[in-house]
């Protein structure tokens, strides 16, 4: 990758060491990181600069960050990840509905973060409209696209290695989408047999195939525990 | 709709057993009743005999008349006749027998004497003590007192003088030698003559009666008749004259009878048996048999005697004295009799089949009549015992008076009292008595008798504790302190009724008073006379009680305002306590409550101001740590950021490294902290969100142990659980939930024992479920802390990686649920208990509506 191939990052936050952190963090993964410490400056900036993500506070001076979000959904389609000190679940919907495409909440993992600005630069350029319409033996859902005849999964455009069975539990999950499977019917529908202590073996193989496909296993966003009641692959509302 | 099939078919199915029962007690009851004496119940044959001649009866009177005719044949003493058969009049000249009376009176006056004779010589030897002695003494004169009057009596009858004692007694001594021992041909006349007389008046009584036709004649002289129709045909015989269908002629050796043209064999095998075996019939009692043979002086001696067919009923006219009497008659009420019982007879013969198949019928659908059997208990249940006292006795009473009513003077109770009195016979007289009651007791009294019997029998049998609805129980409950556990309002109320029914009645009898004094004398013209002063009276009365009557009704309305006032009182304050502050009550004006109200409500909006302030500085304290924990995450999140380079620095010294990872794990720390301190906080204000929904509390706790197998493999501690097999459906949010037992699960691999077990049950008992963590702790437990206390730990030193929160947040996270959080320690056993109520299937719909947004 040469320097002038390097995809443009904006950073937006009233806290220039956090900036600075994302951006030796961001830097590290090969991005052009652009900084800005308030929302009008990071308006400035997505003015003149041609920037394919931004990640941006929502508690900034001048501008806050949900404003300055409406205001770049005015004009641009790109990807937005909203960083907040705030973690509650009423929060994220907040951000998420007024254009947000993520919300990450602080004190944020570096790793998932570079993780996710990685899989939304990805689907944004490189898969370009994977939403405009699933085509047929296609099921979409998120960053996720299986394939049903090849019975392949891709994450954010790459294919996900898994094992026969977990390709099965993928099947059923991606074939009913939010539906939820308590462990004895998974385990009677992919191992095809009758299942008495079940829930440690389902599982096992969930915890795997969530380290391959989830960017947080520790907080998955796609394989969820229905506690009490089962598992369920969850419907991504924007991929719809 | 199936109720109500099943609710007729049940009275139906009742209504079988009642008439059944009834018609069957009826019938078996009249059929003994009307029966011809003598003639058992299976005797249908008998029962059912249409001709009265065929009957007992008919037999003792035929015979019974001829012995008379014999008598007076003869010219021998006619003795006293009983009751129906006997014709009265003649007895009343009880001078006829005035001598054997005496004598007898006599016997007993001396007897008497004797008695008291000898208790004087006892006196005088002291083998008696005194009180018994006066009690005998008083006894005894009294008993003579009573002798001598009667004495009195008949010596004027027979026209003795009175005289001193001795005189008086060989005066009577001798008139009875005379009477007993040497009689006189004078005095063998006039006795002839006495008996003649008796004769003729038995004659003249009877023979008005033309039912039984009669000639007596002796030595070919015909002494009485009342027919001409007699006369002996050419064998010397008589023949039945137009009419009579039964002769009998006894020629002063035997007796023939004919009936209907046919001679009955009247001696048989020539000895007489009388009815004393039960199974058979008396023989005609008449003389000719060879063990009852006919006397010397009657073989000259002709009775004929003939019975008309159908008896009819004789007046005989008597206007000399006043009006007029009946004959005899006897026959024609035989006859007349066993018409109309045989009439009865039939119908109680046809009713008894129909009464024992409806029986049958209510044996097959007994289960229905029980039911219904039962509803009647619910609804005897439900009268109060006195009434059904009075009702019980009431319906003895009717049957009493049915009883009197059907016996038409006839003297059971009298035949009581005398069997009571008969102290020897009492046993006999009793078996007799049961078929005479039998006899004498209209069937309907039985019917009724068997119902009342019936209905307390099913009030005893279904409600067990007749006395438990009773009046006095209730006026004793409804002023009683057991009664204070009832609703106010209901109790004032109760009273407030009772009162007002009291002041009704009382004021209902003060006017029934004053109506039956005004009424005694024309009210309006007695004013003025001196029966007026009770007019004047009963007005005054009925103005007084109608102004307590008033007076009364105005008290009670006020006092129901009070009653309904207190409820609504009482409403609001449970509406209070419930913590419902914002609604503000009834004004109450003009009421008794006013005051009572208007400082309850100052007291409410004292209480909703306070609670009010009070969430208001809850919300701020929650604000302030949301404000706090967002500070303190900025900076936080550059320091976990710069921590992070520095570990991926490379060719750092080892030293620098272990600070590094210091400060790693500590950022961490102080970042579960921040977020868990936020948790409670928001928990315990009331403010965190629930998804609540139905859940399987056993698939809960496995998956929670399956997410965190790893931490658990990792762990010095191993996990063992005990769930149901079936699903135990609590309501609860999954989310907070799989925190609770997160929390708990990493206190117990935290704070246990090195190589100890963890145990994981879930118990679901009746309505509750209960899931328990048991752990050995590591360290020793302080006993009586509060180990859900934020912050608080097992030990004080917080070295480790948690919060302290874990069991604060399990615990305030359990609440929020819904559900309990307890725990406890023995010796080194932690044990945490997590409780929560069994849903049932209502609550499934509830969940529905939560999850139905994930699952479309």
């Amino acid at each position: 990758m040469g320097a002038d191939m390097r995809e443009c990052v904006l950073v937006a936050d009233d806290d220039r060491e956090i900036v600075k952190a994302i951006g030796i963090l961001l830097e590290g993964e090969g991005y052009e990181v652009l900084k800005a410490y308030d929302g009008l400056q990071a308006l400035d900036i997505l003015a003149t600069r041609p920037v394919r993500l931004v990640l941006i506070d929502v508690m900034m001076p001048r501008l806050d960050g949900l404003s300055a979000l409406m205001r770049i959904r005015e004009r641009q389609n790109i990807p937005v990840i909203v960083l907040s000190a705030k973690s509650e679940d009423s929060d994220k919907v907040l951000g998420l509905s007024m254009g947000a495409d993520d919300y990450v909440a602080k004190p944020y993992n570096p790793q998932e973060l570079a993780a996710r600005v990685r899989s939304h630069l990805r689907r944004y350029t490189s898969l370009g409209d994977i939403h405009a319409g699933s085509r047929s033996g296609e099921i979409a859902n998120g960053r996720l696209l299986y394939k049903t005849d090849e019975k392949v999964l891709y994450a954010d455009g790459e294919a996900v290695r898994l094992t026969a069975t977990e390709t099965k539990i993928v099947d059923l999950f991606m074939r009913n989408l939010g539906r939820v499977f308590p462990a004895e019917e998974i385990y009677r529908r992919v191992w095809e047999e009758e299942a008495y202590a079940s829930e440690n073996t389902v599982m096992v193989h969930i915890r795997r195939i969530r380290e391959k496909l989830e960017l947080n296993p520790k907080e998955p966003e796609y394989i969820k525990v229905v506690w009490g009641i089962g598992y369920k692959m969850e419907k991504q509302e924007k991929c719809s | 709709m199936d109720t109500k099939w099943k609710n007729r078919k049940n009275a139906v199915s009742f209504m079988i057993f009642g008439l059944g029962a009834s018609l069957t007690l009826g019938s078996i009851s009249g059929i003994l009743r009307d029966k011809p004496d003598g003639a058992h119940i299976w005797q249908a044959d008998q029962i059912l005999e249409e001709d009265y001649q065929q009957s007992r009866r008919f037999r003792g009177y035929i015979s019974g008349r001829l012995e008379n005719f014999l008598v007076m044949a003869c010219g021998g003493d006619l003795r006293r006749s009983w009751g129906y058969d006997g014709a009265s009049g003649f007895l009343e000249e009880g001078s006829l027998y005035a001598q054997e009376a005496v004598q007898e009176l006599w016997d007993g006056y001396n007897a008497a004497l004797e008695e008291l004779k000898e208790l004087e010589e006892r006196r005088a030897n002291d083998s008696v003590d005194s009180v018994e002695y006066e009690q005998m003494q008083a006894a005894l004169e009294e008993e003579l007192e009573v002798y001598s009057q009667e004495l009195d009596h008949y010596r004027e009858e027979l026209g003795i003088d009175q005289g001193s004692p001795e005189q008086e007694s060989g005066r009577v001594e001798e008139h009875l030698s005379r009477e007993t021992g040497q009689i006189n041909e004078e005095e063998e006349k006039a006795r002839s003559r006495r008996r003649e007389q008796i004769a003729q008046s038995y004659h003249e009584q009877i023979r008005g009666d033309q039912n039984l036709l009669y000639t007596v004649s002796y030595d070919g002289k015909e002494l009485y008749a009342n027919t001409d129709q007699l006369a002996p045909g050419a064998d010397g015989k008589p023949a039945a004259p137009q009419g009579c269908n039964f002769l009998l002629f006894f020629d002063g050796e035997r007796v023939t009878i004919t009936k209907d043209g046919k001679e009955l064999d009247v001696y048989g095998d020539g000895y007489y048996r009388d009815g004393s075996d039960w199974q058979k019939e008396s023989d005609w009692c008449v003389p000719g048999y060879r063990n009852f043979p006919v006397e010397e002086s009657i073989k000259k001696a002709q009775v004929c005697m003939a019975v008309v067919r159908e008896p009819m009923l004789y007046r005989e006219s008597n206007y000399v004295d006043g009006g007029f009497g009946q004959y005899d008659n006897t026959l024609y009420w035989m006859y007349y009799n066993r018409q109309r019982n045989r009439m009865l007879l039939e119908r109680e013969f046809a009713c008894l089949p129909g009464g024992i198949v409806l029986l049958a019928l209510a044996f097959l659908c007994r289960k229905g009549k029980r039911e219904a059997a039962g509803r009647i208990a619910g609804f005897q249940a439900g009268i109060w015992a006195e009434c059904k006292a009075l009702l019980f006795a009431g319906g003895l009473v009717l049957v009493f008076f049915i009883v009197r009513e059907s016996n038409m003077g006839y003297g059971l109770w009298q035949e009581l009292r005398e069997v009571y009195f008969y102290n020897e016979y009492r046993a006999m007289a009793l078996t007799g008595l049961g078929g005479e009651i039998l006899r004498n007791v209209h069937p309907a009294a039985w019917v009724l008798l068997f119902w009342c019997v019936w209905l307390l029998w099913n009030d005893f049998r279904y409600n067990r504790k007749l006395w438990k609805n009773s009046l006095t129980l209730s006026l004793y409950r409804a002023f009683s302190a057991k009664g204070l556990s009832r609703p106010l309002p209901l109790k004032m109320a109760r009273r407030n009724a009772l009162l007002s029914a009291a002041a009704a009645l009382y004021g209902l009898l003060a006017a029934g008073t004053a109506i039956a004094f005004s009424s005694r004398g024309s009210a309006l013209t007695g004013f003025l006379t001196n029966r007026g002063r009770a007019g004047v009276t009963a007005v005054v009365i009925l103005i007084l009680s109608a102004g307590f009557l008033v007076t009364a009704y105005l008290i009670g309305k006020k006092n129901v305002e009070t009653a309904r006032d207190m409820e609504a009182l009482a409403g609001y304050i449970s509406r209070i306590r419930e913590g419902n502050y914002g609604a503000e009550g009834e004004a109450f004006a003009g009421h008794d409550l006013e005051a009572v109200m208007a400082q309850l409500e100052d007291i409410r909006q004292g209480m909703e101001k306070a609670v009010d302030e009070q969430m208001k500085s809850e919300r701020m304290k929650v604000e302030l740590i949301a404000n706090v924990s967002h500070d303190i995450k900025t900076p936080l999140t550059s320091i976990i950021s710069y921590v992070q380079f520095l570990k991926q620095e490379e060719g750092l010294p080892e030293h620098i490294k272990d600070y590094v990872a210091i400060l790693d794990e500590k950022s961490q720390r102080l970042k579960n902290m921040v977020q868990d301190v936020f948790a409670v906080s928001k928990a315990a204000s009331g403010e965190l969100p629930m998804h609540m929904e139905k859940l399987d509390f056993g698939k809960l706790l496995c998956q929670t142990l399956a997410d965190m197998e790893e931490e658990i493999e990792k762990s010095p501690v191993s996990f063992r659980t005990d769930f149901p097999q079936s699903p135990v459906m609590i309501m609860a949010d999954g989310q907070r939930m799989y925190r609770v037992f997160q929390n708990l699960f990493q206190n117990a691999i935290k704070y246990s024992l090195a190589g100890s077990r963890v145990y994981v049950t879930l118990t679901a008992d009746g309505a509750m479920a209960v899931a328990s963590v048991k752990n050995a702790s590591l360290m020793e437990l302080e006993r009586d802390k509060d180990f859900a206390e934020r912050f608080a730990r097992g030990d004080k030193s917080r070295t480790d990686g948690g919060s302290g929160l874990g069991l604060s947040i399990a615990q305030s996270f359990t609440q929020a649920c819904g559900g309990e959080f307890s725990w406890e320690t023995d010796a080194d056993l932690f044990v945490v208990r997590v409780c929560f109520r069994i849903a049932g299937d209502k609550s499934e719909i509830i969940a529905g509506t939560e999850t139905s947004a994930e699952n479309n």
